[in-house]
């Protein structure tokens, strides 16, 4: 192995590249478009779905709609004293969204009661107004076993659930395990993003350097096994420039947002301070001030976030240019890529659950199996504490492997690039792996 | 001096005996020329003078060292699958290939420059590949090829896909390679080419080196049993010809090979009835002549079918 010719591939790769115009546009315009979609789904999220549809409350036991108007007076009203075939057609015309059609034995039994819409309904519609009708017949039921004031009031109350984590201090330190399986994903995604991205630029140059027919100019100075390893090395590299370029942004942008956060956040909570108590605003606001505390993230997860991308990535990479060397453009990839989009998105749907449930066994079964480790291993740590053996024997398997993998796909790689206008098909490969 | 010895070498991909047995050498200072058939097994054997492959079976040894990367670099290869990178500059790309073969630097970027000069080139240091018209990046091609200065130069078909000018081009650098002591390789499955320009020749066929030496003792070995004829008038009679095997035949020339040693006057009498003879020359057969008498006729159109197919 001559390291001074993987040196010059290296650079050569890692230059062209960094240089090219479409390298510098993804890197500055891909988080602006992760900020502009991660906008757009908060914006959906909070913004009002609801839209204002009317009920007519055909109510048998005359004391319920009186309640439903106070709860809600736009949404309600009263049609008990129509004719129930004139509240349908009034629904058929859509005067009414729904009309809902409550009786004695809702209260009594537990019965449901019945909503019954015309042109629309939707699952919010309805979940809400299960939600108030609940509230009004529990109320009435409180009311007709003449409990105690003190009896509604216990009713009335529900009982929440504050988390917090005991770490070896035996401090309880604020919970961040929602933030932090969050990040654990953002990682997760990141790794996959990395090795699906950097993979197929690295297929791509493979596939470049065969139609150009530049590969055995260049195979007649070096060994294939020389080539792979800088190109590999040198697009991984590639990744790193990009991913710090982010990192960089994230951390400027939090540095500046946090002073802009806390400002807007005081105003309102300065407005709101007059008539309540702050804190209490500030928590149903969602907001605690500590809170841009917890958006520090350890910086041993960036470093195994570091081992577990270049490990996979080696990994993966040389499966991606086993595939390029086999093939003369990219449509002919097709065939190949179940091999590796399987294990890939395989990892990245385990991941979803591994974020919610990271002790389970699942979990740690995937995180040790080196085909989908590098993705969720670091989901793993960044969510829970995961034990340093399993982290440990999560990279000896993923080394084991990486050699495993680099020293099949080299033997398709090295006879695959001297191949022209032959579709290769996996028993080539088989052969190709005996032959070399 | 013996700068490229080959000995028993084979090479198998599956089944198929792609170079069966193969020995030659090569002397330094001298033009040797690999002739045959598409897939008779020289780009095989090219290869693996490279490096590039490597034998299952005999030794290649270059300057008396046994190929490997270090040999590597005593040699500059043209393949016949030959390109560039389109998207890198010119200048870039060739200082990129020539450190590749171990060259310094600085050295390298001497070389380049020389190089370039004298192609007229120096303008498009800049430029990407891309951007040149074939012929010039078919030049920036043989620059990537020797500027690391190898003893040693090897050209898979270089003739295909050259335009003339840089067919003559690379013609003059050949031979100007050569009266610098230097030694070259090449393959070709055109015979002319060979005749004009090399000292040795090896013939392959079906993986096999069927016939080998200096090209002029292999052409006089084969005797003066050849008639360049010139003549005016109908050429049909040149059909009525037995024992004879008709090269280059076209209206008013043929190249007759004479076969069971039949007398020549008989064929000269039967010509002077038919038509007016401007020439009748006995010659050493041609290169193609003795290729198609090596490997056989009947051989050889059966192989020109397969790969028609």
């Amino acid at each position: 192995m001559d390291f001074s010719k993987i040196l010059l591939v290296l650079k050569r790769e890692y230059l062209t590249r960094a240089k090219s115009k479409s390298f510098i546009l993804s890197t500055i315009l891909t988080p602006l478009v992760l900020i502009g979609f991660g906008a757009f789904m908060v914006w959906i999220m909070t913004s009002e779905t609801e839209t204002d549809k009317s009920v007519g409350v055909y109510d048998q036991t005359g004391v319920l709609v009186e309640n439903l108007i106070a709860l809600d007076s736009v949404r309600y009203s009263n049609v008990s004293d129509l004719p129930i075939d004139t509240v349908k057609a009034m629904v058929l015309r859509e005067d009414l969204d729904a009309y809902l059609l409550l009786e004695e034995k809702h209260i009594e039994t537990n019965e449901n009661a019945e909503l019954i819409y015309g042109g629309s309904g939707g699952l919010a519609f309805s979940s809400s107004v299960r939600g108030d009708i609940r509230d009004v017949i529990q109320e009435e039921r409180l009311s007709r076993a003449n409990v105690s004031d003190e009896v509604k009031e216990l009713f009335a109350r529900r009982p929440g659930l504050d988390s917090r984590k005991l770490t070896e201090e035996g401090e309880a330190e604020d919970d961040k395990a929602g933030f932090m399986s969050g990040v654990g994903f953002v990682l997760g995604l990141l790794i996959f993003i990395g090795l699906f991205g950097y993979g197929a630029v690295l297929m791509r140059s493979v596939i470049e350097e065969k139609t150009n027919r530049i590969v055995e100019v260049i195979t007649s100075s070096l060994k294939p096994i020389e080539l792979l390893i800088g190109k590999v090395a040198g697009v991984c590299l590639l990744g790193f420039t990009q991913f710090t370029v982010w990192a960089v942004m994230y951390i400027g942008i939090s540095i500046a947002a946090v002073p802009v956060a806390g400002v807007l956040m005081q105003d309102q909570i300065s407005e709101m301070a007059d008539t309540q108590d702050i804190e209490q605003v500030a928590a149903e606001a969602g907001f605690d001030p500590a809170s841009l505390e917890v958006l520090s993230i350890d910086p041993m997860i960036f470093v195994y976030f570091f081992l577990f991308f270049v490990l996979g990535f080696f990994m993966y990479a040389s499966i991606f240019a086993a595939v390029g060397s086999a093939v003369d453009s990219e449509q002919d990839t097709q065939q190949f890529m179940p091999i590796l989009m399987v294990p890939l998105m395989g990892a990245y749907i385990l991941n979803t659950r591994i974020m919610v449930d990271p002790d389970s066994t699942l979990a740690v079964v995937a995180s040790l199996f080196p085909l989908t480790s590098p993705i969720n291993m670091i989901t793993r740590i960044a969510t829970t504490d995961v034990p340093l053996w399993q982290i440990g024997a999560s990279l000896a398997l993923l080394i084991a492997s990486f050699f495993g993998v680099m020293w099949v796909s080299a033997k398709i790689y090295r006879v695959g690039i001297l191949m022209y206008g032959k579709k290769a098909s996996f028993g080539d490969f088989a052969k190709w792996i005996k032959q070399s | 001096m013996t700068i490229i010895h080959v000995e028993n070498i084979r090479k198998s991909f599956g089944k198929n005996k792609a170079v069966d047995d193969v020995s030659f050498d090569v002397e330094k200072g001298r033009i040797f020329g690999l002739l045959g058939p598409n897939g008779a097994g020289k780009t095989t054997t090219i290869r693996m003078i490279n490096n590039i492959l490597g034998p299952d079976e005999g030794s290649i040894t270059i300057n008396g060292q046994i190929a490997s990367p270090l040999t590597q670099k005593m040699i500059g290869y043209m393949p016949e699958e030959r390109g560039l990178y389109k998207k890198m500059k010119v200048g870039e790309q060739l200082l990129y290939l020539t450190q590749l073969k171990g060259m310094k630097t600085k050295a390298a970027k001497e070389a380049i420059h020389y190089w370039l000069d004298r192609f007229d080139a120096s303008d498009w240091t800049k430029k990407e590949v891309g951007e040149l018209s074939k012929g010039m990046s078919q030049k920036i091609q043989f620059i990537a090829t020797i500027a690391h200065d190898p003893d040693i130069y090897i050209f898979d078909e270089p003739f295909s896909g050259l335009d003339p000018i840089n067919s003559d081009m690379l013609k003059d650098i050949i031979i100007e390679l050569k009266n610098n002591g230097k030694t070259i390789l090449f393959s070709t499955h055109r015979m002319e080419q060979v005749e004009q320009m090399c000292d040795d020749i090896c013939l392959f066929n079906k993986g096999k080196a069927v016939l080998q030496g200096k090209l002029r003792e292999v052409k006089a070995s084969f005797g003066k049993n050849t008639i360049n004829l010139e003549f005016d008038g109908d050429g049909s009679f040149l059909d009525k010809l037995e024992g004879v095997r008709l090269n280059n035949r076209s209206t008013n020339f043929a190249e007759i090979r004479v076969l069971n040693g039949q007398n020549m006057q008989d064929i000269l009498k039967l010509a002077m009835e038919h038509a007016e003879i401007h020439k009748f020359e006995r010659i050493e057969p041609s290169l193609n002549e003795i290729f198609i008498s090596t490997v056989g006729e009947d051989n050889l159109k059966a192989q020109r079918l397969e790969e028609a197919q």
